[in-house]
């Protein structure tokens, strides 16, 4: 079971466990991860991708011949999501990039999956085949159907063996209901429905009605130039279905019930920390913005990713964050060159472990970082082709501000911000997790003695 | 990597470590005048083939707004007279603006471009300007001598421009189905008319 990290890097160390993915000769952009989730057993990891893919990967079943060897994750099945489409009305190019992947519960053999890119959430159904009916007598030996007259006997098909096969097939496709582009996808826990996020509003599902849905959030302003604030990510309770929560471009985190009215436009708590004054600059706005948001796995939680830092809420607690985490303050004093480059815009996501102890998110240079909310302890590791051998430990990375800079560290002028950390996740029970870096997925886990 | 810096903003950085509202007016100044440019150079790069982030473009508008009014409050200091540009300048910088935020609201929405396009014979539907550094820190100056950039984003003379007479929509069907196309047909006029209107 989950023993939470402890003393991270002493007790519990990570280690590299696979890499997945092109090197970098040969990598195209379609080839870069957009989404990494685990299901809810962790038995299975799916990635999407900027080109339109999903890739599922199936962790193995452990053998008693590799006890030291916890079961690797190998690829289970690779489907085309979401293709190019182009809207020819307005001349825009819809792209078929996956912006996030949401696994259902099982309740049968199949798995199924909720993909979306920008405009259209889909449905997918993998199941595996591994049975062939055979013995049809309706047929010749080159397909063509018989006279029925020539038909003397019924002969019943039976079902034969066959090799593993793994098909995805996509069973619904909910489309033409966002004008703006979908940033979020939530099932709920009543497992019948699920929302879809724009920048704008929120709609509500079916899983088993694709014409029509339910807006339960419209922020759009009458007039468009009034327009200052968007949403940013929405996430339903883990718990009560009725219950969820969206995060604006402003820093804000609005909770709903959607048993007080059918339009969510009045919130039951507001999120909000009052802005620290010797802090204000131009960019204090973009950098508060809030990329992520996800509740604990408890409920009692939930977690918010700004550029700068990481933040816990209370939900009983509206007016300030519990904890809040740094991720990379010295880019503080790099605000206006990352807003030149576009980098202030990233969007980092964040992840909880299974006990809701510790939290985890990407920043620059491969690195990501991993706070213990009990210890308070964190560390910054690297997800990189050197520290790619097998069961090798990796060994904490530490940025140098200023003065001097000791051997191991690195400068704040040397990292790379074209290697960022955007995806991440954590398997539901155990020290696994899974980590986006540009085209390569890197699956680390702690060390099995 | 965070190359490609050019000298100007290698400087900015300077004085950016120490974010303090004490710098020199002609510093401020610069610097405010710097993030403005890139601002703008920004809106018009991200109007591509691919439909622009709704998100990028809120989080720049409200950076500009923010640097309109910090332009407006900071004194302009003593500048030797500048061969001003003549006839256009006024409604350059505003109609790059006003036909960058036209252009987004057009390209997001979801209804046909209109039938009869606000075509006025003056420079502000015409491939947009690029922001001239020089013309802007001529504008910015005189604009803070005088008036102010308190029309910044509206500052559209409409006797120029002819309005088109826009049908109220009618009230979107907030809390049943989502039913695209049915009222969102006349809201491009809508926005049209308020742009151009206010």
């Amino acid at each position: 079971m989950i023993t939470g990290l402890g003393a991270l890097t002493q007790d519990t160390p990570w280690c590299f466990s696979q890499v997945k993915g092109t090197v970098e000769i040969g990598a195209t952009e379609a080839d870069i991860i957009s989404t990494v989730e685990f299901n809810h057993t962790g038995e299975l990891l799916a990635t999407g991708d900027k080109g339109g893919r999903v890739v599922i990967f199936q962790r193995e079943q452990e053998s008693k011949n590799q006890v030291h060897r916890r079961g690797e994750y190998n690829v289970y099945s690779t489907f085309q999501s979401h293709e190019p489409e182009f809207d020819y009305l307005k001349s825009l190019e819809i792209e078929e990039k996956i912006n996030k992947i949401r696994w259902l519960p099982q309740q049968n053999a199949a798995y199924f999956l909720l993909s979306t890119n920008d405009k259209t959430v889909k449905l997918w159904k993998v199941s595996e085949r591994d049975k062939r009916p055979e013995g049809y007598n309706l047929k010749d030996e080159e397909g063509r159907l018989r006279d029925p007259a020539t038909i003397t006997t019924l002969r019943v098909p039976v079902l034969r063996p066959m090799d593993l096969m793994v098909e995805a097939t996509p069973r619904r496709v909910f489309a033409n209901a966002h004008t703006y582009h979908i940033n979020s996808i939530s099932v709920n826990s009543d497992y019948e429905t699920y929302m879809s996020a724009d920048d704008l509003r929120i709609n509500l599902w079916n899983f088993e009605i694709t014409n029509q849905s339910f807006n339960i959030v419209d922020i759009k302003p009458a007039n468009m130039e009034e327009l200052t604030e968007v949403i940013t990510a929405a996430e339903f309770h883990p718990h009560h279905c009725n219950t969820f929560v969206y995060s604006s471009s402003k820093g804000t985190i609005r909770l709903c019930d959607m048993r007080a009215s059918a339009l969510c436009d009045r919130h039951t708590k507001f999120f909000e920390e009052p802005e620290d004054p010797s802090n204000r600059s131009f960019f204090s706005e973009i950098i508060s913005s809030i990329s992520d948001v996800k509740f604990s796995h408890s409920g009692r939680y939930i977690m918010t990713r700004d550029y700068l830092t990481v933040k816990v809420w209370d939900l009983n607690m509206e007016n300030r964050p519990i904890e809040t985490y740094q991720v990379h303050d010295y880019l503080r004093s790099k605000l206006c060159s990352l807003y030149e480059n576009d980098c202030i815009f990233d969007k980092f996501e964040c992840v909880w472990n299974g006990s809701d102890s510790v939290i985890m998110t990407g920043s620059y240079n491969n690195f990501f970082r991993m706070f213990d909310r009990n210890t308070k302890r964190d560390v910054t590791l690297e997800a990189s082709r050197e520290n790619s051998k097998p069961r090798a430990i990796l060994k904490p990375r530490k940025v140098c501000v200023g003065g001097k800079r000791r051997k191991d560290e690195i400068s704040v002028d040397s990292l790379d911000f074209s290697k960022k950390i955007l995806h991440t996740a954590w398997h539901p029970s155990e020290n696994i997790i899974a980590v986006a870096a540009t085209n390569n997925l890197y699956i680390f886990q702690d060390k099995v003695n | 990597m965070v190359g490609g810096l050019k000298r100007k903003h290698s400087d900015l950085e300077e004085e950016e470590e120490d974010e303090k509202w004490d710098w020199s007016p002609a510093g401020l100044r610069s610097y405010q005048q710097a993030l403005l440019r890139i601002s703008l150079d920004k809106v018009q790069r991200s109007l591509g083939p691919r439909a622009p982030s709704l998100r990028r473009h809120v989080l720049i508008h409200n950076t500009l707004q923010q640097l309109q009014a910090a332009l407006c409050l900071t004194p302009a200091p003593a500048l030797p007279p500048e061969p001003l540009f003549l006839g256009e300048e006024d409604f350059s910088l505003s109609a790059t603006i006003g036909s960058i935020l036209r252009e987004l609201e057009t390209s997001m929405d979801e209804t046909e471009p209109p039938q009869n396009p606000a075509a006025p014979p003056s420079p502000q539907n015409e491939v947009l300007p690029q922001p001239d550094p020089v013309f802007l820190e001529a504008l910015s100056s005189r604009y803070l001598g005088d008036s102010g950039l308190d029309d910044f984003f509206l500052d559209i003379d409409t006797s120029t421009v002819e309005k088109e007479p826009a049908m109220a929509p009618p009230e979107p069907p907030h809390n049943l189905f989502c039913a695209p196309g049915s009222w969102e047909w006349n809201e491009l006029d809508h926005i049209m008319e308020i742009i151009l209107g206010s």
